[in-house]
């Protein structure tokens, strides 16, 4: 039979606090369930601590885990899927608390904890979650410390090991981190499911407002140039070519792995210069990508669709970068369009709407061309229509309603109303959505989409030139268009409702609002140089050794290796230095030396003044110096005198 | 397959007597060092395989850069590990004597003449208890381990062994270290026969008194070690100094363990009854003497007598004279 092991109690306080602080971390995607389950495996471990209870036993122990299993299934519907496995990596954690009686037991708990604690990162990459995760891996590092630590060393102690070694750990982890290869994934994973906000591939009325009320980034882009005016900023992202009577859906896009759309309609010119840029996208949950128009994506997880928007493989959960080139002067299926793409674009299914169709029919029969219908139906716009996030909401026959009745809306009701009017003209027509515009950021020179920008317009077939984009919102509120919506429209309550902090609320005040772009500009760099790392190190790593292979590669790691340990090495050194010996110490030693000159050596444990007694008797003619010296010596040494040590130095020089 | 692994463990043994031969006392240096991964270290090591796994699926650099972390901390354990035990000096003290069977005890004093404190020190010998020490800086300390004594007479406690996994336990760092201290083991104490009361006297030195209770003999000087009880208090009291009575005692009062009082019984066991013998006798009154083939200690008493006859006796017969 083993000794009972009991766990110190500074290790057990550490390991408690930490599984409330990963708790804490991980709160947004546990179930209530399993959070409370933690709290009740937490007081149980106590009261083991305490003597009060006992170790669960099988059945206790069957029954926890049957309880755990049970709330992440009922929770979350499947077990497979990254939310799932963290809940079950958090049962095994919580549960292994509860049998814990040998020192492994608490090691496996350890390296449970330091897993909690880094999956963390897999669902929110920003500095805070980074910060938040390096302070779970220190407390992990903690209690490990305090593990192997007695329990009398106290509870602060193992905190100051554990934070100094994580410190002195850091400039190896910066070596690895920049020179480690990164091989892409092995294979595939789940990935987490992202409750973000952004553009959707439906769109009603009111969605876009929606997202004005939120100040979150959805994307970033850094321009090789100069970057286009912002009134040709028009992020595509999803071409709705379906209506349902209120809502604008997608048709799924036929994939083409090339760069051009194969079939004829649809074929693409491009002209004029080319832009280039780097998109660095928020995690949005979702696989279809935002572009400037006839985009060529450079990364082979991305391809084109015959309507010219980006899809990626999977869905982009994490920060992620791509480059692109777009050509913004173009023509798209100016040959002519095929019989049923056009049917596709100008269905109008059922008879909502009566008032629109009829205007549209009485129109039609008014112009001459599409394109003076066009101008004629943003005419309309421009006549007494307020753009505004706070639309009132609109029923059945939306299109009519907003057009004869309330007058007022956001750049859904603008684009949809629009497109209707035109398919009922028997011009085709779609709804683009994406983002429109940006922020500069003023000295670092990139642009900052937010959700606020999300926008909504509408691309025309014309005879002859293609699809032409038309933005309604541009007739009724140039000024959306010319510079930005916040604005145009920061004074309206809809407005960043639902980011009451935001800085961009603010932007009024000057100093405030330097704030806020130097926050945004470390969001930037954060994501240029840590999430998005593995695009630049091969290019960095080259720029600073010249090549990139594997020899150079070695040679850096050992090189840098070595300097990031000198300091730690130093230290251990000055730790093992000999302590200097106290100055009487040092002095009986040379008297002890000097007498054995003469022939007299101390024996083992021999007093000085035992010492002198016996060179009294020995050595007579030493007699007198050495009893004035021990007695010196054992004034100072056990009688708390201060004697004089440079005489005592020169009585024992003499004895020689 | 045992044979296998005695054959090992010989081998190894001698490797170690070559690199580390016996010293009087040691300082820990590099020589003397090892270190490897613990069992927790292992553990650990499959920990960053797996975060490393994760952050290559996920392409995940904050994955990468906390494993990476991790990783780095094991390498700074590596020198904090090592720094805990490097510099630490041994020196024996002194050994115990006991019986065959029983524990005897080695007293080793650690020295830290560092500036470093030094955590969870574990030292042992083999088949000994294991003992967990700290010291502070500058400290030195004592440490009292036991081993059992299987054999009679001398007894070399073999290697031992200090080990640390401090401050993470995620390596061990050890030194096996073959310190010059020996203990003296008397053989196992018997059951006490009935002991020879001393035969007449044949001779001259048979005739004179021999140091008893009886009579009163002389003061002496007190040595060390003499019973209190007869310490001269009136002297004393005098400011004579310390002076013991000294009494004799008439020549049949002594007693006499005798080799050849326990016929038929081989070696160890008579010098086991020899040995209750003497104990029984040491408790008792008066003095006794010991007669071995080839050595005779006249009776006495006292404490010095009786680790004279016990040291007789455990060495019996052996090599080791000192």
């Amino acid at each position: 039979m083993e000794p009972v092991w009991q766990i110190p109690r500074p290790a057990l306080f550490w390991l408690l606090f930490t599984v409330v602080a990963l708790a804490g971390l991980h709160a947004d995607h546990l179930t209530p369930w399993l959070l409370g389950a933690g709290a009740l495996v937490l007081a149980w471990r106590v009261q083991i601590y305490r003597g009060v209870w006992r170790y669960p036993g099988r059945w206790a122990k069957a029954v926890l885990v049957l309880m755990c299993g049970g709330a992440i299934l009922a929770s979350y519907g499947r077990l497979y899927g990254l939310e799932p496995m963290v809940a079950l990596l958090w049962s095994g954690f919580i549960l292994k608390l509860l049998e814990m009686q040998r020192r492994r037991d608490a090691l496996i708990l350890v390296c449970l904890g330091y897993f909690v604690a880094v999956t963390q990162c897999l669902f929110s990459q920003t500095p805070g979650t980074a910060l938040a995760t390096l302070g779970g891996v220190l407390l992990v590092t903690v209690v490990l410390a305090a593990l192997h630590r007695r329990a009398e060393a106290g509870y602060w102690r193992p905190m100051g090991t554990a934070a100094l070694l994580l410190a002195e750990a850091v400039p190896l982890m910066l070596i690895l981190f920049l020179v480690m290869p990164r091989l892409g994934s092995l294979w595939t994973v789940p990935q987490p499911r992202q409750g973000a906000i952004g553009v959707s591939d439906v769109l009603a009325p009111g969605d876009l407002s929606r997202l004005g009320a939120s100040g979150e980034v959805a994307f970033r882009v850094k321009f090789d140039g100069a970057p286009p005016p912002h009134n040709q900023l028009y992020w595509r992202g999803l071409v709705l070519s379906r209506f349902d009577g209120r809502n604008w859906s997608r048709i799924e896009p036929a994939r083409h792995p090339g760069t051009a759309p194969q079939s004829p309609d649809l074929s693409v010119e491009r002209r004029g210069a080319p832009v280039h840029y780097q998109m660095i996208l928020e995690p949005s949950g979702e696989n279809w990508l935002f572009a400037l128009e006839t985009p060529v994506p450079e990364s082979p997880e991305v391809t084109l669709n015959d309507d010219l928007t980006l899809t990626r493989a999977t869905p982009v959960a994490s920060r992620w970068s791509h480059s692109l080139t777009s050509w913004m002067d173009y023509r798209a299926a100016a040959g002519g369009l095929g019989d049923g793409r056009r049917a596709l674009e100008t269905a109008l299914p059922g008879a909502a709407n009566p008032r629109t169709r009829e205007l549209a029919a009485r129109w039609r029969g008014e112009v001459d061309s599409d394109a003076a219908l066009v101008e004629r139906v943003l005419a309309l716009y421009n006549s007494d229509y307020v753009y505004s996030l706070e639309a009132p909401l609109l029923g059945r026959d939306s299109v009519d309603e907003f057009l004869w009745r309330t007058k007022r809306g956001f750049c859904e009701h603008f684009a949809s109303s629009f497109v209707f009017i035109l398919r009922a003209a028997g011009v085709p027509a779609r709804v683009v959505v994406g983002y429109q515009g940006g922020e500069y950021h003023p000295d670092a020179g990139y642009l900052t989409v937010h959700q606020y920008d999300a926008h909504a317009w509408a691309e025309v077939w014309l005879a002859g030139r293609g699809w032409v984009r038309v933005d309604p919102t541009a007739a009724v509120a140039p000024e959306r268009i010319e510079t930005s919506v916040a604005d145009l429209l920061g004074g309206e309550q809809a407005f960043l409702a639902d980011s009451p902090l935001s800085l961009v609320r603010f932007r009024g005040i000057r100093w405030l609002d330097r704030l806020r772009l130097q926050l945004d500009y470390y969001d930037y760099l954060w994501a240029q140089w840590v999430l998005g790392y593995e695009y630049r190190q091969e290019r960095l790593l080259t720029g600073w050794l010249g090549a990139w292979d594997p020899w150079r590669l070695g040679f850096f790691i050992l090189g840098a290796g070595a300097l990031a340990l000198l300091p730690v090495l130093l230290g251990q050194l000055r730790l093992a230095r000999r302590r200097p010996r106290p100055a009487l110490e040092r002095l009986f030693e040379r008297y002890c030396q000097q007498l054995a000159r003469r022939g007299i050596t101390r024996a083992q444990g021999e007093a000085p003044r035992a010492l002198a007694e016996r060179v009294a008797r020995e050595r007579p003619a030493l007699g007198a110096d050495a009893t004035v010296i021990s007695a010196l010596l054992e004034e100072g040494m056990y009688g708390g005198g201060k004697p004089d040590l440079a005489d005592l130095r020169r009585r024992i020089r003499r004895l020689g | 397959m045992p044979g296998l692994r005695a054959a090992f463990d010989r081998r190894y043994q001698q490797w170690l007597d070559r690199r580390l031969p016996s010293v009087p006392s040691c300082r820990l240096e590099n020589r003397r060092l090892f270190i490897f991964p613990s069992g927790a270290g292992a553990l650990y090591g499959a920990l960053l395989v797996v975060l490393w796994l994760t952050a290559t699926n996920f392409e995940n650099n904050l994955v990468f850069g906390l494993t990476f972390l991790l990783a780095g901390l094991f390498v700074i354990a590596i020198f904090h590990t090592y720094g805990n035990l490097h510099g630490l000096e041994i020196v024996p003290l002194r050994a115990g004597n006991g019986f065959a069977g029983q524990d005897v005890d080695f007293v080793l004093e650690l020295r830290n003449d560092g500036r470093r404190p030094r955590e969870s020190i574990h030292l042992s010998y083999a088949g000994g208890e294991t003992r967990e020490i700290h010291l502070g800086a500058g400290e030195r300390r004592r440490v009292r381990l036991s081993v059992p004594a299987r054999h009679r007479g001398w007894i070399d406690p073999g290697r031992l062994t200090i080990a640390s996994v401090y401050p993470l336990g995620l390596l061990r760092v050890w030194s096996h270290v073959r310190l010059e201290t020996r203990a003296l083991v008397y053989p196992r104490p018997g059951a006490a026969g009935p002991t020879q009361p001393a035969r007449p006297a044949t001779s001259e030195e048979g005739s004179a008194s021999v140091p008893g209770r009886e009579e009163f003999a002389a003061l002496e000087r007190y040595r060390p070690g003499e019973p209190k009880s007869r310490i001269a208090w009136k002297q004393h009291a005098r400011g004579l100094g310390l002076h013991t009575k000294h009494f004799t005692d008439p020549v049949d009062q002594r007693r006499w363990l005798d080799w050849d009082d326990f016929p038929g019984l081989d070696t160890e066991a008579r010098l086991s009854r020899l040995c209750g013998a003497a104990l029984a006798a040491d408790a008792g009154s008066g003095s006794y003497g010991l007669r071995l083939p080839g050595q005779i200690i006249p009776p006495g008493s006292g404490r010095p007598h009786r680790d004279q006859v016990l040291r007789a006796l455990a060495l019996f017969g052996l090599d080791g004279s000192g």
